[in-house]
């Protein structure tokens, strides 16, 4: 059994609105070509277990990694896709490398937006006779969400513009990123409204492309990189299905999915022992009720921590340094791209984006309709 | 209010599913549908390690994790590797569409290739005339009528003169 897990290798795609060139195995193998070239490592001699992350509607095919199976090791040997948010493959791959049972895997995810409908492949989420009638999508849901959170705190429309505008302007050191840029506050109120109080800019656009991974345990991660980053901790939650259950304004589900993480890797200050965050911000609302959910704000608290500097790339505890979801990541990539840059920065591997002197780090990723799902990992260089 | 725990109306609401999608062929099936509108040729794809012919072509041969970019043409002949006589109407998705039965599904072998391809078979749906061995030919749209998907090929037919083995 091994007693550490740690990632040795990273590959992303440039995200793009459409990748016409290429159908899903060619985008996936695009990044496991890469990945494996970086870290040195074969398939056939080294990789002993593979998990795959899509979803079977946005791909347009029942069991969607069977399109991947060839170029993600799975042929004659085993392969798992889970159907969740990427940094869900992060959180079984690491399982299964605790246990014994494995020693290298493969992670990867992939979603191609451009070929058809977010709305429409949203919409089949929801619960048939009671609320897929309504036409609700994850934008809709999530002006709901956005506008019950606004009324237990006070909180105002510029308070999320801001974490848009903070977010845009990290992507521009991202040269993966889609969407990036310096804007203003009346840039993202005045950009065409979505579902108030979201606009546009509030929401991550759609994107295609492919994120790898591989994770080993801690004798094979020495031999395979100097810069091993330890999977340290893994927390993951649900909350209700239905809307209904659930008040909107709070995430429980991040808090026990955190508290576990948390507790596995011996934190009791996330802001003190944290030196950056990487979080799923689908809707830019999303930033500030996350922060919460992870510990690092009472709530309500987030959008000061925004305006004030103190989550910028250059603040006390930066959040989202890559530009995050709202600079453009696919649906279901999103979350092992949070893993993925988190370790990148933990490597110093980061670029124009690194933050200085990270030496641990937190990622989330959320699954469903107002991050019904919640899965958090912490991630160190020690 | 009632308490006790009646039986109810049973209620299914009807609702389709319906996603429009557009494939992005990729690269490799980009080439293959290409030569196939323009040239009318089948091409696959050669394992640099096994030599194995990959029809359709695609990015990695699956067996050695290698990458295929040696390109081969394909004969537009080739031999029935098995078969079935449909009896459902099976729906073309393309079309919405369904295929009248009774009709014939064969996986042909081209020669040349160790892979087969799946398609219609223009044949009188009968047992004693459709055999495993069988010889076939491709059969192809016109030039002008081919579009570059897989409606390019109308169907495969027996080459003419064979007898059915006993
Ligand atoms: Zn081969």
């Amino acid at each position: 059994m091994s007693d550490r897990v740690a990632i040795v290798g990273v590959a992303q795609t440039r995200f793009s609105p459409k990748r016409a060139d290429a159908n899903v195995a060619e985008l996936a193998y695009e990044v496991i070509e890469k990945v494996l070239n970086d870290t040195g490592l074969s398939i056939e001699k080294d990789i002993d277990n593979t998990i795959s992350c899509s979803h079977d509607i946005w791909d347009g095919q029942t069991i969607s990694n069977i399109g991947i199976t060839d170029v993600a090791g799975g042929h004659l040997r085993t392969e798992e896709k889970m159907a969740m948010d990427g940094s869900t493959a992060a959180y079984y791959g690491a399982v299964g490398i605790l246990s014994g049972e494995y020693e290298c895997t493969l992670l990867l995810a992939h979603t191609k937006m451009s070929q058809t409908n977010r709305h429409i492949v949203n919409n089949d989420a929801f619960e048939p006779i009671y609320s897929r009638q309504l036409g609700l999508d994850f934008t809709s849901a999530g002006a709901l969400q956005a506008r019950r959170f606004m009324h237990a705190h006070g909180l105002s429309r510029e308070d999320f513009a801001r974490v848009v505008m903070k977010n845009l302007g990290n992507a521009m050191a991202n040269p993966l990123a889609c969407r990036f840029g310096y804007y203003g506050l009346d840039d993202v109120l005045s950009a065409p409204m979505e579902a108030d109080p979201l606009t546009a800019m509030d929401a991550a656009p759609d994107v295609d492309g492919a994120v790898a991974m591989i994770v080993a345990s801690e004798s094979k991660a020495k031999k395979i990189t100097d810069t091993p980053v330890w999977i340290q901790g893994l927390g993951s939650c649900y909350d209700d299905y239905f809307l209904g259950d659930r008040d909107l304004a709070e995430c429980m589900a991040l808090e026990k999915a955190a508290a576990q993480a948390y507790k596995m890797a011996g934190i009791s200050n996330p802001v003190k022992d944290l030196d950056l965050i990487e979080l799923s911000d689908e809707f830019s609302y999303q930033e500030l009720l996350w922060l919460e959910g992870l510990g690092v704000c009472k709530p309500g608290e987030g959008a000061r921590l925004t305006e004030s500097g103190f989550t910028s790339r250059e603040g006390e505890l930066p959040v989202n340094p890559s530009g995050g979801v709202l600079s453009g990541v696919p649906a279901n990539v999103m979350g092992l791209n949070r893993v993925a840059e988190a370790a990148l920065q933990l490597m110093g591997k980061a670029g124009e984006r690194q933050v200085k002197d990270a030496k641990r780090a937190v990622a989330q990723g959320h699954t469903g309709f107002c991050g019904q799902h919640q899965c958090v990992i912490v991630l160190g260089n020690q | 209010m009632n308490q006790k725990n009646t039986v109810t109306e049973q209620i299914c609401v009807p609702m389709t599913v319906d996603v429009p999608y557009r494939f992005a062929a990729g690269k490799y099936m980009a080439r293959f549908l290409t030569e196939l509108r323009d040239n009318g040729r089948f091409v696959g794809v050669k394992c640099p390690s096994c030599n194995r012919v990959q029809m359709p072509p695609r990015v990695v041969c699956a067996a050695c994790h290698v990458k295929n970019d040696e390109w081969v043409e394909l004969s537009s002949e080739g031999t029935m590797v098995g078969f079935t006589i449909m009896y459902l109407p099976l729906t073309d998705p393309t079309t919405g569409k369904p295929h009248e039965p009774p009709f014939v599904y064969g996986s042909v072998r081209l020669d040349g290739s160790d892979s087969t391809v799946e398609h219609m078979v223009n044949v009188e749906p009968d047992l004693d005339k459709i055999w495993v061995g069988m010889r076939m030919k491709v059969v192809l749209r016109d030039r002008e009528e081919r579009i570059g998907d897989l409606s390019d090929i109308i169907h495969f037919e027996p080459l003419p003169g064979q007898k059915r083995p006993q």
